[in-house]
């Protein structure tokens, strides 16, 4: 009997020793370090509150439905008050932590970490569409077409849906190097032949009130107004041209203004700061749009629901960018795997220049395929012109691509 | 009989030249040369991550922006709310010779302690251009004059596509006896110059407060008519505070550019010099510890605050931003309640404690 509570005891030794050396299952698993550092509070983070809450929702969604198998993905997210200088600290405390992959935000720590992006040799995908970003640069991916391309691109659509002689237009753009970049490949694709007449170029300060510029542009024949900043700005202009009566009631009306913007002046957030003023906005984006319900926009409400995003976070365009970054870094871990690769951020990289041809991608998120290659670091080179209808955007025409931005290259 | 060198009780000064050193007793001088091989010697014995040692460096280059403006706020009494913008002259100056010969040329990668050194001489002449309003006007107005300065500074950055309209200049990578300095060691490096620097010019300050000069700062900022009336002139005593003040400020932005290798516009805004100006009345006006208590408690602080607004950000509600008022609300708390409860600053608070260890071991 002795004997045998022995044996039994021993058993029980034995088999407590095995199950505390044997690794719990997750464990076998490999852990991918993302990080990402973005305007959470301070300027912009109007964009960058729900972008990070995107990004935080896909990779939560990889790891709880095991897209990855066992390899489960862990981004850290900083916020950095869209300062330089904590970016960099937040970069220097990822790279200390070994990331494969570095998600970055602004237009200014973009500029600002280059080097350092070219001397640790990582793949960034920032939230910053400057084409700055990619002079002698070889490992930032912008997630869509540049500013410049947009802004191009929506030169075009005016100049192809003006009716009567060459368009006039002005430009009102952000007081920063982010503002004035695309103006001037605006300028080089009119040296080119684009048929339109850029009056004045307005940078805006924080006016209160916009009657006298836009009194001005009328006076100047200007017909059209290409934004190219943030959000508030463009709803304070909206709000004195609807007050004043100067907004056209149709598209191009002639005497009247017809206001157009790139990607951070349109989103639901000037609809709730401009309200009825904006109403026949004219917007560019790459993303779709959850008033335009489709397959990727029922994916995306579903995944801001299964983490309680309030409905803001949900119909936000910067979630579904946050989302789109995070779909993209999936995709080129998953597809290294699968060739048998290990994660670093040399196989990433490589697989980011092999999104192209049969290798695009395309991410629910947007209206076009991600591509890559080596010497093409834009990813989804189509654009969506939305204009707000009843309160909301709603698509116009097929998604478009710049045919200047080509020729100015 | 002479009194213990060891302890304060019981020496008295008998002439002047003895009331202007540096070290009253032996044990000052060996509790200070202790705490320098500490600062020293710490990085070799514990290895702080990179992120760590940026923040220190952050810090000691704080320090010595918030000396020079002890200088002019502290001592000489002149508020300058444009510090951060003759910190933004320092590194534009270093910006200026990347643009012009190259970000990795020799004189930018080797000739960096006399880089550093121009800066500082060139924030000295802006900080003299500045200073010469202070002829004449006092307080608020001055204040303006200083205000104005670093809106102009702004303006010139932004516009001007010389300065590559406020994005980040690059600057080159430094070498030293051993060679390149990369990634790996660049934050220690920097970390023992910065260290070099602050000593330095800790013992400048030191030294010139006993001085006729620094007693002269301190007359004009207490009654410039008496100043006057004693024989100083308290207008060239007010632009040379000015043009000191720049030069330590200068030297703080060349360190600033070359520990991020680069100079962005955004480093140098008028809430940088918001933030200079709490450092120094958290940590004390008019002493000079307060200049290394202040920027040690408000990084901290910062650093503290960033971590709650980032966790408040992912809480409240996104459309009130409520996060982002956080920081602005804690700094201005901050900076009241000292200005309400603690006038003196930190430094008071290291003036009481050490008063009461000099007095050691007699209690009164």
């Amino acid at each position: 009997m002795k004997i045998k509570n022995m044996l039994f005891l021993n058993l029980l030794l034995v088999l407590a020793v095995m199950f505390a050396f044997t690794p719990p299952v997750s464990a076998a698993g490999k852990v991918y370090k993302i990080g990402m550092s973005l305007a959470i509070t301070g300027p912009t983070s109007d964009a960058g509150n729900p972008y990070s809450k995107g990004v935080e929702d896909y990779f939560k969604f990889v790891n709880e439905t095991k897209m990855l198998g066992d390899d489960k993905i862990d981004c850290m997210i900083r916020d950095d008050q869209y300062k330089t200088d904590i970016t960099k600290r937040n970069f220097e405390d990822f790279l200390d932590q070994g990331i494969v992959l570095y998600l970055n935000y602004s237009t200014g720590s973009t500029l600002g970490l280059k080097r350092d992006f070219e001397e640790e040799q990582i793949p960034v995908l920032p939230a910053s569409y400057h084409a700055g970003n990619l002079d002698n640069s070889n490992y930032i991916f912008l997630p869509v077409a540049s500013y410049s391309e947009q802004l191009v691109a929506l030169s075009e659509y005016v100049v192809n849906h003006h009716k009567g002689d060459k368009p006039k237009v002005a430009m009102f753009i952000h007081p920063s190097a982010f503002g004035r970049g695309p103006v001037a490949d605006a300028k080089k694709a009119v040296a080119k032949g684009l048929n339109m007449d850029i009056v004045e170029v307005v940078e805006h300060g924080k006016d209160l009130d916009n009657s006298a510029m836009l009194k001005r542009l009328l006076s100047k024949g200007v017909q059209y107004v290409l934004c190219h900043t943030v959000q508030s700005p463009v709803a304070t202009m909206l709000k004195d041209s609807a007050r004043l009566g100067l907004t056209a009631k149709t598209y191009g009306e002639p005497g009247k203004l017809t206001f157009l913007g790139v990607h951070y002046t349109g989103g639901n957030d000037l609809i709730a700061l401009a309200g009825k003023a904006c109403e026949g906005y004219v917007w560019s984006c790459s993303f779709n749009l959850t008033s335009e319900k489709n397959e990727g926009t029922t994916k995306q409400l579903a995944l801001a629901k299964r983490y309680h995003r309030d409905s803001k976070a949900a119909n936000s365009h910067n979630y579904a960018a946050g989302i789109m970054v995070a779909q993209v870094t999936t995709e080129v871990i998953k597809r290294a795997k699968a060739k048998g690769l290990k994660i670093t951020k040399k196989t990433l990289y490589d697989e980011l220049n092999a999104m192209h041809g049969a290798n695009a991608y395309q991410p629910y998120t947007t209206i076009g395929p991600v591509t890559y290659s080596k010497t093409d670091h834009a990813g989804v080179d189509m654009l969506q012109i939305y204009t707000v209808k009843n309160g909301v955007f709603r698509k116009v025409g097929n998604p478009i691509q710049s045919f200047y931005m080509k020729k100015i290259k | 009989m002479s009194a213990n060198s060891w302890l304060a009780t019981g020496n008295f000064h008998t002439d002047y030249k003895q009331e202007q050193k540096i070290f009253f007793t032996s044990l000052d001088r060996t509790v200070f040369t202790f705490f320098l091989l500490i600062l020293f010697s710490w990085p070799m014995l514990f290895s702080l991550s990179n992120k760590g040692m940026l923040l220190v460096d952050n810090i000691l280059i704080a320090i010595v922006a918030v000396m020079g403006l002890n200088l002019v706020t502290g001592f000489a009494g002149l508020i300058s709310i444009g510090h951060a913008a003759f910190v933004g002259i320092g590194a534009y100056t270093i910006a200026s010779f990347s643009q012009v010969i190259g970000d990795s040329h020799f004189v930018i990668t080797h000739c960096w302690p006399v880089l550093i050194i121009i800066s500082g001489l060139v924030g000295a002449v802006f900080g003299a251009i500045v200073g010469l309003p202070a002829l004449r006007l006092k307080h608020l107005y001055l204040a303006i004059a200083t205000l104005s300065f670093q809106m102009i500074f702004e303006w010139t950055i932004q516009f001007m596509t010389f300065f590559n309209q406020g994005q980040t200049i690059f600057v080159g990578r430094v070498y030293w006896f051993t060679g390149k300095v990369l990634r790996k060691e660049h934050y220690l490096f920097w970390y023992y110059v910065i260290m070099v620097v602050v000593i330095l010019l800790g013992f400048a300050v030191k030294n010139l407060l006993k001085t006729r000069y620094g007693r002269a700062l301190v007359a004009v900022r207490d009654n410039d008519r008496a100043a006057d009336a004693m024989g100083m002139n308290p207008g060239l005593t007010k632009v040379y505070a000015f043009a000191l003040s720049g030069f330590f400020a200068g030297v703080a932005g060349a360190l600033h550019a070359y520990l991020y290798r680069g100079v962005g516009f955004e480093s140098f805004t008028l809430h940088e010099s918001i933030s200079y100006l709490a450092m120094a009345i958290v940590g004390g006006l008019g002493v000079l510890n307060g200049s290394f208590w202040g920027p040690v408690a408000i990084k901290y602080l910062e650093l503290q605050v960033e971590h709650l607004a980032e966790i408040a950000g992912n809480f409240l509600p996104s459309s009130m931003n409520l996060a982002t008022a956080l920081k602005p609300l804690t700094f201005g708390l901050v900076i009241v309640l000292f200005l309400m409860f603690e006038p003196r600053g930190i430094a008071n608070w290291w003036r009481i404690a050490k008063s009461y260890t000099k007095l050691w071991p007699f209690r009164y």
